[in-house]
């Protein structure tokens, strides 16, 4: 519960200087689980090219 | 020359008073043909004093219209919006124009209005003002100061009846009493019943109890009192009757209603008087009155 | 303790845009107990600034420190050295310690990274309230330990106003009106009596703004 609190808001801080808070989540799981594991990791894995490069990098690359 | 209220509550079996809402904005027209229409009506028009924290004209020049109208004021007075000196001074300039009846209010909350950004005063309270206003007619200022001639007011002051609970509310009351209240004027009251219970109460005191009588206009408009209005209760009985009336009958419903109120109210003596608000339909007041019979 | 709410990010950013180094500075006391101004906030400020900075391709550097106290001048004699490196510093003190701050620094723009709101309590983790106005005039005695300057919108001191309704605030229907709790306390201790009398107007003058407190062992002829 707690965890999830400070994930939320961290989320909000994200969004307050523009960075999507998307970017980050928190999946629940157990050591045991490899299926629900894997899932999560596609999930960020396709946010992060739906996505693109963070912020951060595309100002380095404009400049 | 209507008789002055002081002396209508000391002599009078029943009195009416109406009240009178000051508009937001300077086109008087409306408000002086209401003041025209009941000044001979009831024994006092009771003027509010930015009624809900809404801006609109103050009650003092409201009163002297109606004083030059030949009718008889009550100047409402809250403490939202006055420091104890400004209050002060304003009875001082009421007196002065020949204002000689005053109901002490605390004032709807600031937030509550079209101004919710602006400072809420409450510097003192209605009991404190009750209490002021007889430290003036000692002739002294709030502050022990003396007077260069001391007035004389009738005060009133309010009480919820259905509040809940109703025990804090009655201690104020009672202090309202203790600090010089002539009259008492009620939140409006629906449940004759339950007010019948409340005068058993307050005729321990000497003081002048007048129902509120609020004007019902519709079903909605009883079932919206009783979710948000503070201290009102409207009875389902009420509501279904209101409720029962064909389309656009349910005002002339209300007027029914409000009517056979102040006729069992004045009938059985349940208390001194009652002060009607008819909230913007200040001209309907005569056909409460004659529902009534009177 | 004093309790405070951090301003929104744009706000901060607002006042330091422009500025090559700045400091944010933390207070260990009250702001850091309810979660605003302490040095895991002063972390997190910082980081928020230097990101927001690189996305906009500025090199800005953004240093932290976090001392014990804002609202005392011995705690900042560490920084006295060191501040003339920055062209600002954000203090994520309550007001007063935003001043002290600025008084000490007086060629260096300080500026607050916080909304000061109210002197109250812990009601549970990440939640507080509001418990005092700081009238200086108690009468919690008379109240039942309630205050009614603080907890009632109006500041009655004479018993509650028509605008109660089941027990809670015309102003605020989640909120409890002060008067009833006074009531029931006082009540269920036999001690109404307490407020049945005429209770006088509040006392304006001895909240003298802005105050100033000598303690009885420390004589002002003294200084």
């Amino acid at each position: 519960m707690r965890a999830k609190r400070w994930v939320r808001y961290t989320k909000g801080l994200l969004k307050e200087i523009g960075i999507e808070p998307e970017r980050l989540e928190m999946f629940n799981m157990s050591s045991s689980m490899a299926t629900a594991f894997a899932e999560a990791v596609e999930e960020m894995t396709r946010r992060a090219k739906e996505l693109g490069p963070s912020p951060l990098k595309r100002k380095k690359e404009a400049a | 020359m209507p008789i002055p209220f002081a002396e209508a509550l000391r002599t009078k079996e029943f009195v009416v008073t109406a009240e009178i809402g000051p508009p937001k904005g300077v086109d008087i027209d409306e408000m002086l043909h209401h003041i025209d229409l009941l000044k001979d009506k009831v024994d006092a028009l009771n003027v509010t004093d930015n009624q809900s924290s809404v801006m609109r004209i103050g009650s003092l020049p409201v009163c002297k219209l109606i004083k030059e109208a030949g009718g008889e004021p009550i100047l409402q007075m809250t403490c939202r919006d006055r420091n104890r000196l400004a209050l002060q001074s304003e009875l001082l300039g009421a007196y002065v124009l020949g204002i000689r009846n005053v109901l002490a209010l605390t004032g709807d909350y600031i937030t509550v209005g079209d101004h919710p950004e602006a400072k809420p005063v409450f510097d003192i309270d209605s009991v404190l003002l009750v209490k002021l206003i007889k430290q003036l007619e000692q002739g002294r200022d709030f502050a022990g100061n003396e007077l260069k001639g001391a007035p004389k007011f009738c005060v009133g002051a309010i009480v919820t009846p259905e509040a809940d609970p109703i025990e804090p509310q009655l201690l104020k009351f009672e202090k309202k009493i203790k600090a010089g209240a002539e009259f008492i004027q009620t939140q409006a009251i629906y449940d004759l019943d339950n007010f019948k219970k409340f005068m058993r109460y307050a005729r321990k005191f000497n003081v002048k109890i007048l129902a509120g009588i609020v004007l019902l206009a519709s079903a909605g408009m009883a079932r919206f009192m009783n979710a948000n209005v503070p201290g009102i209760f409207v009875p389902q009985p009420l509501i279904d009757e209101l409720a029962s009336a064909p389309k656009g009958k349910a005002l002339e419903k209300g007027i029914e209603i409000a009517g056979r109120m102040i006729k069992q109210i004045r009938e059985e003596k349940i208390c001194d008087g009652v002060h009607i608000m008819a909230i913007g339909r200040e001209h309907l007041v005569p056909e409460i009155l004659s529902a009534a019979g009177m | 303790m004093i309790v405070g709410q951090r301003k929104p990010f744009d706000e901060i950013k607002s006042y330091v845009d422009g500025c090559q180094r700045i400091l944010v500075l933390g207070c260990g006391t009250c702001v850091a107990v309810c979660m605003a101004g302490g040095e895991k906030e002063v972390q997190i400020l910082a980081s928020q600034l230097r990101i927001a900075f690189k996305e906009e391709g500025k090199d800005v550097q953004v240093d932290e420190e976090t001392i014990l106290r804002q609202c005392d001048r011995e705690y900042f004699d560490t920084l006295k050295d060191r501040v003339d490196k920055y062209d600002v510093v954000i203090s994520m003190a309550c007001g007063a310690g935003v001043q002290l701050a600025a008084e000490l620094f007086p060629h260096r723009v300080v500026v607050p990274a916080l909304n000061t709101t109210f002197i109250g309590i812990a009601e549970k983790e990440g939640v507080w309230s509001e418990k005092c106005r700081a009238c200086s005039n108690c009468l919690l005695a008379e109240t039942g330990g309630i205050c009614p300057i603080t907890i009632c919108p109006k500041g009655l001191v004479n018993g509650p106003c028509g605008g109660t309704n089941h027990g809670k605030c015309e102003v605020d229907k989640n909120k409890d009106c002060a008067w009833t709790l006074i009531y029931r306390r006082l009540e269920g201790q036999g001690r109404l009596e307490k407020i049945r009398e005429i209770h006088p107007p509040k006392n304006y003058k001895v909240q003298t703004t802005p105050a100033t407190i000598w303690h009885a062992a420390y004589r002002e002829e003294e200084a």
